[in-house]
């Protein structure tokens, strides 16, 4: 482990005050002894330069995908009083709300006679990759509707079910969002884009169910042994990116403005209640909703194949749950025995909110939230329920991914995208891509292993698995 | 080439020299277009932008912040930028080709400029900026 870093426990270490100038609280970060050679100093300057922001409430946090990211770590946590905190475009990043979504069918792996076949009627279907765009063509007014109602303004629109929207992290729809405080620019980038899957680490996965570690919990999500499930990864494309990038300017000037001393300029953020505070958290929320839309147009296309595909029924695919990745909320927590409204960053981290809340769906309330943990391209991927210990010890969040471990233009120098397309067909896993070259980026031993990782967050309690996915064919953005 | 390419696990973190400032900023521009289209060919399609922000790291990010938001609504691949920088204003041509999937696969999209472990600095006779892109 790196110098002065202090072991709580086998999966739990501190960063004490003092590790980098001004830092208000600790860093607390989650990773086993075997991960420890994967941690960046880096990363954990960046831990601890979270902990010296105004407001920081208890620690400033990390899950076990850490690494080194801008402003936050990716993987970093922290929340913020209402009151004396601050809100930072730093702490979500420039892809707000990007999450990952599971969808499931009532096929099994013996029925899907030609993966081939399917894998490109959703290629086909699903806009990929750099440049592409959405077939939908919305107006402006369609645009203010859609960032203010979010998934329901989908599924009001024909791209889902009504029981969708029930099913997302705050139901798809984030109700501070502010369209006003979109700007100009970020409406023309989002315009042509809502329904469409990206590039980069963004997916769209077929898996198959091969193994249930909690029964009681896998009937609640409706996950069976052998059922084919899609999974689908992305953000708020262009128009969150011009979102952070516009509102970043803004709280440049307003750090000054409130004296807020940082150590990094990607940290420049303001009081959660200031003008320019709230600003951002309004267009912050409108790009989550955004993104909501986004996966839920996706979904529609992902049911309307396999409907055509398989004469199955729509309605027979449900979404299991739609979690956020790179957000802010506001968030009830108990901060030493009080109640506490804060607000909560998650850069690069799932929400793991446990049984009893009602924030969490009512089919699973007994049991706690679903978080959907996507693996690298060819590796399995997870679903676990969150616990009362994250909400003890995390302000109720956990993981997000596997976390790379190689940059994605070593990775590309590493193996030939065409190799690692043919070894994942040796295994039985299709790949789909616009080029080899974005394969490359994405190949496998870029990331940690995602068993490692959920294996800490299942050690330290923070979420525990329910079951998990093996791919069948992947449609890398 | 006047950029090159440092460690960085999860983003595209690049290191560009000029003998100016004004040639420093074209390379930036140069380095981003490359990592998001890998192919970027002369055009004849040009595109003026001009910026002013508070400092030159600012000015830097607004520029760079410029060209992404130019070329993704306008469908146009950047491959070369006259610059001109007065104080902490700037005025650019960018020159490329019209966007096209077949031909400009295989990139990585730039979500953002980070302004984490942003530097621009002198490097004997001329000029040296290291940038973190969000990919």
């Amino acid at each position: 482990m790196l110098e002065g870093i202090t072991k709580i426990s086998e999966v739990e270490w501190e960063v004490p005050v003092g590790y980098v100038p001004g830092m208000r609280v600790p860093g607390r970060f989650f990773l086993s002894e075997d991960l420890s050679e994967t941690l960046e100093g880096g990363a954990v300057q960046q831990l601890a330069n979270v902990a010296t922001l105004p407001g920081v409430v208890r620690y400033s946090l990390a899950m076990p995908d850490i690494h080194s990211g801008y402003g936050f770590p990716i993987g970093g946590v922290a929340a913020f009083e209402e009151d004396t905190g601050v809100v930072s475009p730093g702490g979500v990043g420039y892809d707000i709300n990007c999450g990952v979504r599971l969808i499931t069918t009532p096929l099994t792996i013996a029925d899907i006679k030609n993966p081939r076949a399917l894998i490109e009627e959703l290629f086909r279907t699903v806009p990929t990759g750099v440049g592409a765009e959405s077939t939908m063509r919305l107006s402006e007014a369609d645009l203010d509707d859609l960032m203010a109602d979010g998934v329901d303004w989908a599924i009001d629109h024909g791209f889902g079910m009504a029981a969708d929207a029930e099913h997302c992290e705050e139901k798809g729809q984030m109700q501070q969002a502010d369209p006003a405080a979109v700007s100009k620019k970020a409406r023309q980038r989002g315009r042509p884009q809502a329904g469409t899957l990206g590039s980069g680490n963004h997916f769209l996965e077929v898996q198959a169910v091969d193994a249930i570690f909690d029964p009681e919990a896998a009937k609640a999500f409706g996950l069976e042994a052998g059922q084919i499930c899609c999974m689908i990864h992305c953000g708020s494309r262009g128009l969150g990116h011009q979102v952070c990038t516009d509102h970043l300017r803004v709280l440049e000037s307003a750090t000054r403005k409130y004296g807020i001393e940082i150590p990094d300029r990607q940290l420049a953020c303001a009081p959660v209640h200031s003008p320019e505070g709230e600003a951002y958290f309004g267009a912050m929320a409108a790009a989550a909703n955004y993104a909501w839309v986004n996966r839920q147009v996706i979904t529609h296309q992902v049911r309307t194949v396999f409907a055509r595909l398989f004469g199955i029924a729509y309605e027979e695919m449900p979404l299991v749950y739609d979690v956020a990745h790179n957000v802010a909320k506001r968030e009830e927590h108990d901060v030493d025995g009080k109640r506490q409204t804060l607000c909560v960053h998650r850069k690069g981290a799932t929400r793991a909110f446990g049984p009893g809340l009602t924030e969490v769906p009512q089919a699973y309330r007994s049991i706690g939230q679903p978080v959907i943990i996507p693996g690298s391209m060819g590796s399995s991927s997870y679903v676990l329920r969150g616990t009362a210990t994250a909400m003890a010890r995390t302000f109720g969040s956990t993981c997000h991914g596997a976390g790379r471990v190689m940059s994605r233009t070593k990775a590309k120098h590493a193996t030939p995208g065409r190799e690692i397309r043919e070894e994942l067909l040796k295994q039985g896993i299709i790949v789909r891509a616009t080029s080899d070259a974005s394969i490359a980026e994405e190949a496998p031993d870029a990331y940690k292993e995602s068993d490692k990782v959920v294996d800490v967050v299942r050690r330290a309690g923070l979420s525990l698995p329910v079951v998990r996915l093996h791919p069948v064919g992947v449609i890398k953005g | 080439m006047s950029f090159e390419e440092l460690p960085h696990q999860a983003d595209v973190r690049v290191r560009v020299r000029a003998e100016d400032c004004n040639v420093l900023f074209a390379e930036a521009a140069r380095a981003m277009f490359s990592i998001m289209y890998v192919t970027c060919d002369e055009g004849e399609i040009e595109r003026r932008v001009s910026v002013t922000s508070d400092d030159m790291q600012s000015l830097l990010i607004d520029f760079l912040s410029e060209l992404l938001f130019v070329s993704e609504v306008d469908r146009v691949v950047f491959s070369s930028f006259d610059v001109v920088i007065t104080g902490t204003s700037l005025t650019a041509t960018a020159r490329g080709e019209p966007f096209n999937p077949a031909k400009h696969l295989g990139g990585m999209e730039v979500k953002g400029v980070s302004y984490s472990g942003l530097t621009i600095t002198r490097d004997g006779e001329g000029f040296c900026s290291e940038i973190l892109f969000d990919v």
